[in-house]
């Protein structure tokens, strides 16, 4: 047996020709066949700014602990109706997230349509939720000794605030809230045809 | 202090020696680097309100701790003592040293470069083990390919007649990861879903094309070596590389199973998960039976003990892996923290535990200086204690999340309920990180620090040269 393999490159050449044709079967076939998968009907791409803010939600790595991907199983009919191949279709980088510190974000806009909730929530999760492991996100808004006009000012539940001025929105905040906002499943028996 | 079989000392080059001194001091810098992240994250669960600043927030820290262990610790560890285990089975030194260096230097900038572009929130995307970016991850690709191109050549112009089974496993880790790099780089043909079935393949195979054949080449040569006698099955080895081979690449659906990926899919995935069990129990039952009644000699040797370790974690941790493959296990497993100590047992637990089994292994004998007895026992006990703590700890935290969830409770009371396992995993994390610490003394006992004797190396007679 190992003596058709005692040469190197052969080694080298068949292990290499092996794994190439598995790659290609398991990897690039499945990527460009599933890569073509058309949208939902009635969803939407995203706005630039919602797509501003799911980038923040990228470089933060909200992924690691809030998956995007209610699967057909009763105790994830609490998410949202189980997630279609064609929910995807707009998402790349992908976000279905292998892990769930915290609970699934597929339907959040849907399910959490408070946009202050978020911006307090974002400031300080456990101003809101006790118990909470989430990281808080205070580098998301600003500090200022008082609201400018046309400042969007964030009610912060006392002894959660700064000590001093008021915390208002940034551009940021605003982005990544908004995309938030835009998690929301669109039904799959109404269609939404003119 | 010293025992007799602690004495022996390679005949290698005085460059092969200061290469794979490098390498290892290299990889160790990044062990404490990388752990060190992996403590505070650790600490974040019960303290989420600590270490505040973007730089230090966990979403950041987590990428650097994956990929820094990934690909600065345990590929530097393996890639060095592989090219160091390549020049010793063959009979020559390292052929082309410079690709060595060149590689290492290659590891080192990208697993820098990648460090702060994490750390600033540039990625990818946060997909695991493929956050960096993609300058980056060529960088890394460019250091495996030299490293490979270094044991090829070397293994080619060796005086052996036989590639001796541990190449052949360092070999397979060499070809298939550039491969699998490069369908992990294209971007062209990964949009939404596409790049989810991409995921799940390059995700299992970073882990089984990569650590696990480079470990399992490691002990394939470190075992018969400390034992003194020969592997126990030559045929074992090359069936466990051929299965290993074809059903690895099948089983990285498992990582999505009830998603929208195609069902089929998902099932090939699940019955080639169930295949695994080929080449583990092939693999351990060749490493235990190599083994057999020799207890005496494994109490006494430095590096045995923690091999030990490392192949029972392999045989758990994959097992453990088939096991959770399962629909039916999955419901209640999937997304808790129960694979968070499936990842450490296989990667702290298997291919850590080896890469130390072959570096107390093979650095004395190359550098002739030894690691401190009692520092190497303490090392061995606190990673031990420490990760099967981790691993237990997780593995109930993980089962009661997800009955938490299964039982229909407010999302917060699985958090709740968790927690005390999470504290459970910063303490045991603890104990490991001083294992790490006492690690990197003894790697400055085998290194850096002031030798007992002169180099006493003398260059190989031409022709048939003796193996070291
Ligand atoms: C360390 C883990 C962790 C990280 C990182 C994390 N979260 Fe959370 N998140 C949680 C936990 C735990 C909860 C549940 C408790 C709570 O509401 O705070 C949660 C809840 C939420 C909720 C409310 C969900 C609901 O169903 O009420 C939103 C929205 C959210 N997170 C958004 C984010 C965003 C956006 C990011 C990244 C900027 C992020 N999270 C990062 C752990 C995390
Ligand atoms: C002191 C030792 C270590 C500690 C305290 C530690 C801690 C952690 C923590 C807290 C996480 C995040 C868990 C979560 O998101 O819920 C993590 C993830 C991870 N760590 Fe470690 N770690 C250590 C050593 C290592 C080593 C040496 C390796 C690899 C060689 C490693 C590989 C991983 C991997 C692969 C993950 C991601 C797991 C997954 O997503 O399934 N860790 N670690």
């Amino acid at each position: 047996m190992n003596r058709g393999m005692n040469n190197v490159w052969s080694l080298v050449l068949v292990s290499a020709i092996i794994y190439g044709a598995l790659a290609i079967l398991m990897g690039v076939v499945p990527g460009m066949v599933l890569s073509r998968t058309p949208p939902t009907v009635g969803s939407q791409p995203y706005t630039a700014q919602e797509e501003r803010g799911r980038d923040i939600y990228v470089s933060e790595g909200c992924e690691y602990c809030h998956t995007q991907n209610v699967r057909p199983l009763k105790q994830d009919e609490v998410f949202g109706r189980p997630s279609t191949a064609g929910d995807y279709a707009y998402d790349t980088p992908e976000l279905l997230g292998d892990h769930r510190n915290g609970p699934d974000l597929t339907n959040i806009g849907g399910r959490q349509p408070s946009k202050i909730w978020q911006y307090i929530h974002l400031w300080e999760p456990r101003s809101v939720v006790h118990g909470s492991i989430m990281p808080r996100y205070t580098w998301l808004f600003a500090v200022k000794p008082k609201a400018d006009p046309g400042d969007e000012v964030v009610p912060i539940p006392s002894g959660f605030g700064p000590t001093k001025g008021v915390v208002v929105t940034t551009t940021q905040s605003r982005d990544l809230v908004s995309y938030l906002e835009s998690l929301k499943q669109v039904s799959l028996t109404k269609r939404t045809g003119k | 202090m010293k025992s007799a079989s602690l004495a022996i000392r390679d005949n290698a080059e005085p460059e092969d020696v200061a290469l794979f001194s490098s390498f290892i001091t290299s990889a160790t810098f990044w062990l404490l680097f990388t752990t060190a992240v992996g403590l505070l994250l650790s600490f974040k669960f019960p303290y989420p309100d600590w270490a505040t600043s973007p730089f230090l927030s966990f979403g950041r820290l987590r990428a650097i701790h994956t990929n820094g262990t990934f690909y600065g610790w345990a590929s530097i560890a393996l890639s060095g003592t592989a090219i160091y285990v390549a020049a010793r089975t063959s009979g020559i030194g390292v052929s082309n040293k410079w690709l060595a260096w060149l590689s290492l230097a290659c590891y080192n900038l990208a697993a820098i470069c990648g460090t702060i572009t994490l750390d600033l929130g540039i990625n990818y995307g946060d997909q695991e083990y493929r956050e960096w970016v993609w300058w980056v991850k060529i960088i890394f690709l460019l250091g495996v390919l030299l490293s490979g191109l270094a044991i090829v050549q070397t293994v080619a112009n060796r005086v052996e007649r036989e590639i001796y089974i541990s190449n052949w496993y360092t070999i397979g880790g060499f070809v298939f990861t550039p491969i699998l790099a490069i369908v992990a780089i294209i971007p062209a043909y990964q949009v939404g879903l596409g790049q989810v079935a991409v995921q799940g393949f390059y995700m299992h195979n970073a882990v089984g094309m990569w650590f696990t054949f480079l470990a399992l080449g490691i002990t394939y040569y470190a075992l018969p070596k400390l034992l003194n006698r020969p592997i126990y099955s030559y045929a074992l080895g090359v069936l466990g590389f051929w299965t290993n081979l074809v059903f690895y690449p099948v089983i990285g659906a498992h990582h999505f199973e009830f998603s929208p990926l195609p069902w089929w899919f998902q099932t090939l995935a699940i019955v080639f998960s169930v295949g695994m069990l080929v080449p583990v129990w092939a693999g351990t039952a060749n490493f235990a039976l190599t083994m057999r009644a020799r207890g005496e000699t494994v109490r006494r040797s430095y590096a045995l003990p923690f091999i030990v370790v490392g192949v029972a974690y392999y045989f758990l941790g994959s097992t453990q892996g088939t096991v959770e493959a399962f629909r039916s296990l999955q419901t209640i497993w999937h997304f808790t923290s129960f694979t968070i100590g499936h990842s450490h047992a296989t990667m702290y637990g298997f291919i850590t535990f080896i890469a130390w089994g072959g570096i107390y292994a093979l650095l004395p004998r190359a550098t002739g200086k030894q690691p401190s007895l009692l520092a190497t026992g303490l090392h061995f006990w606190f990673a031990t204690i420490g990760v099967t703590a981790y691993v237990i700890a997780l593995s109930i935290g993980g089962t009661i999340q997800g009955l938490a969830w299964a039982a229909g409770n407010p999302f917060i009371a699985s958090v709740d309920a968790a927690a005390p396992f999470w504290v459970a995993r910063a303490v045991a994390g603890s104990l490991m990180f001083l294992a790490h610490i006492i690690f990197a003394y003894n790697v400055y006992l085998m290194t850096l620090a002031p030798g007992p004797e002169s180099d006493h190396w003398e260059p190989p007679k031409r022709g048939k040269a003796a193996t070291a």
